[in-house]
């Protein structure tokens, strides 16, 4: 590897059961700081539950059980009287579908922020602006901070939401298919605030869309159902993006780069 | 069979066309002879009660209390006055525990709680309002030793809750589980997610179950017969404004009238009807209507408020 890379969040031999059903296996993956890591793999291998894990989003469902770690800078994120909300706070979400509050553009924003008290309303208007700066949203919207969140377009949405996420200055950003929802020009406008956005967060994007993974990442984790008899989903490969899709090591993960799979 | 073999050879396709066109209008006859026997009713009973009542209606029953038997004129101010107040109150008891447990069955909805909630507020729902009021009767009338508004309110409450509650229920079940979530994720404890996202996103479906509860309510006439018992030369608001002026505390004003038996439209109604003098009689057809304007002018209020609010949250 050309440079020292520190790692962000490590998850270590996590598995994941919902009850009496094993979701995950023994994942292992890093995530970098300052750089994309995507994960990639077939419908129903545990992407999702697995970038869930991440923020403890799993703690909502019910019979949800996790063995192994995830850290965060080198904290156990599951360590008992860890403050849950403080995990959340550190690591932001962006949802598949884009699910703006219904409230005013202005107010989506400053949600997070008064969560945690910040009431001045100057603090609030520079946040709300540099948080639709960066998610280069602020010159669509700037003449209509006060209208509603849901009346701008879906990929003007999906960026809000991403607005909405980094004004509590978040250090991880997830995403679960951020763009699936959106036509290709939003898709790209998302795509291209990724490259941006890593200068100052790290983040991790589940995708569907392998052209979309192999742009917008500099790590690439291959999920798969394993063969064992519980069916359920691991990562079998982790690499840079450019050596999973040029040169995987692993049989299934060309097969499924170059379409072949199934 | 072949793919050349047709299917359908040998059947008479134009007559079994006209066939199915025919059951097909005869069917849609009968819809439409159905939907219009439903809707009779509610013109007949609405048009009927505007008719009858409206020509009796007047200022004086608006601004007066009755007067003695017998004489012409007076009003229903101190029912119009006690209605509002004892659905006020019933709203303040029943709205947030309804919503509470409403919640509760979001975000539980398999426990053997929730479906012991369920099944009890339906129960509850179909237990006959007269048996309500003997219940209001028995525990707060007899320990009290008095009749009140309180007794009256609570037992309105009790019919109200199972109202708001279910359809609380299924209003908040179509809040999608993404702006919860959205909530959660910046960090948001669940009761403020619940607050400040959920709830509002359903707010015009909770608002319409609430109006309906308070429909229910504001109709009932059995249950208050037991408690609220009807009190004819007492007017509240004005018995409210002295008793701040004098005692200076709007809790303190609250807490007496909640101690008097108290009078509503729908007793009120039930008494009039029921009476000898003709003027009592048409009096009791213009309070049916007053009745009604008072549920209509609560319905529309709130309509009026939801749009506004729409075009605010969602543009």
């Amino acid at each position: 590897m050309p440079e020292k890379q520190t790692i962000k969040i490590d998850i270590r031999d996590v598995s994941v059961h919902y009850g009496t059903f094993q979701a995950l296996t023994g994942v292992s993956m890093p995530a970098y700081e300052n750089k994309v890591t995507a994960i990639i793999g077939p419908s129903g291998c545990g992407k999702s539950t697995l970038l869930r894990s991440i923020n403890r989003m799993n703690d909502l469902v019910p019979h949800f059980r996790i063995e192994g770690t995830v850290t965060l800078d080198g904290e156990d994120i599951y360590a008992p009287r860890r403050d849950v909300v403080d995990i959340r706070r550190r690591i932001g979400m962006v949802f598949q579908r884009p699910n703006p509050f219904p409230m005013s553009i202005y107010n989506n924003v400053a949600y997070g922020p008064r969560l945690y008290h910040i009431r001045s309303k100057n603090v609030l208007d520079e946040i709300v602006e540099r948080s639709l700066r960066q998610a280069a949203l602020w010159e669509e919207v700037k003449d209509k901070l006060h209208q509603s969140g849901l009346s701008i377009s879906g990929g003007q949405q999906q960026r809000l939401c991403i607005a909405r996420a980094i004004a509590v200055q978040p250090e991880v950003i997830l995403m679960d298919e951020p763009a699936s929802a959106l036509d290709p020009i939003a898709t790209l406008k998302i795509e291209e605030l990724m490259h941006e956005l890593k200068k100052n967060y790290t983040i991790i994007i589940v995708t569907h869309n392998m052209q979309q993974a192999a742009r917008v990442s500099d790590y690439t984790a291959m999920m798969m159902l394993s063969d064992s008899e519980s069916r359920s989903g691991t990562v079998i490969e982790f690499d840079e993006t450019e050596r999973i899709f040029t040169n995987p090591k692993d049989k299934r993960t060309e097969d499924y780069v170059t379409g072949r799979f199934g | 069979m072949n793919a050349e073999t047709n299917i359908f050879a040998g059947l008479d396709m134009a007559r079994l066309d006209k066939r199915r066109r025919r059951i097909n209008r005869i069917m849609l006859s009968l819809t439409a002879v159905a939907t219009l026997f439903a809707v009779i009713p509610l013109f007949w009973i609405t048009i009927y009660v505007i008719i009858k009542g409206g020509s009796y209606l007047n200022l004086d029953l608006f601004i007066h209390l009755p007067q003695a038997m017998g004489t012409e004129g007076g009003g229903v101010l101190h029912a119009i006055e006690g209605s509002a107040v004892m659905v006020l109150f019933a709203s303040i008891f029943a709205i947030p525990p309804a919503l509470l447990a409403a919640f509760y069955l979001l975000h539980h909805p398999n426990t053997p709680l929730a479906n012991f909630l369920r099944f009890s507020t339906d129960l509850l729902s179909g237990i006959p309002s007269i048996v309500v009021g003997l219940f209001g009767y028995a525990v707060i009338v007899i320990v009290q030793k008095h009749y009140s508004a309180l007794a009256g309110s609570v037992v309105l409450a009790i019919i109200m809750l199972p109202v708001i509650l279910r359809s609380a229920e299924e209003m908040l079940k179509l809040v999608p589980q993404e702006l919860r979530e959205g909530a959660l994720a910046l960090g948001s404890p669940e009761w403020k997610s619940a607050l400040t996202v959920v709830l509002p996103a359903a707010a015009e479906g909770v608002v319409t179950g609430i109006m309906l509860g308070i429909a229910r309510a504001a109709g009932e006439t059995a249950p208050l017969i037991f408690t609220a018992l009807g009190n004819d030369n007492y007017e509240i608001f004005q018995y409210i404004r002295q008793t701040i002026q004098y005692r200076q505390g709007v809790g303190e004003a609250f807490k007496l009238i909640l101690e008097q038996p108290t009078d509503a439209l729908p007793l009120t109604l039930w008494k009039y009807a029921q009476q000898p003098y003709p003027e009592r009689v048409q009096q009791a057809w213009a309070v049916a209507l007053v009745l009604m304007l008072f549920v209509l002018s609560l319905n529309i209020a709130a309509r009026l408020w939801l749009a506004k609010r729409r075009r605010q949250r969602y543009g």
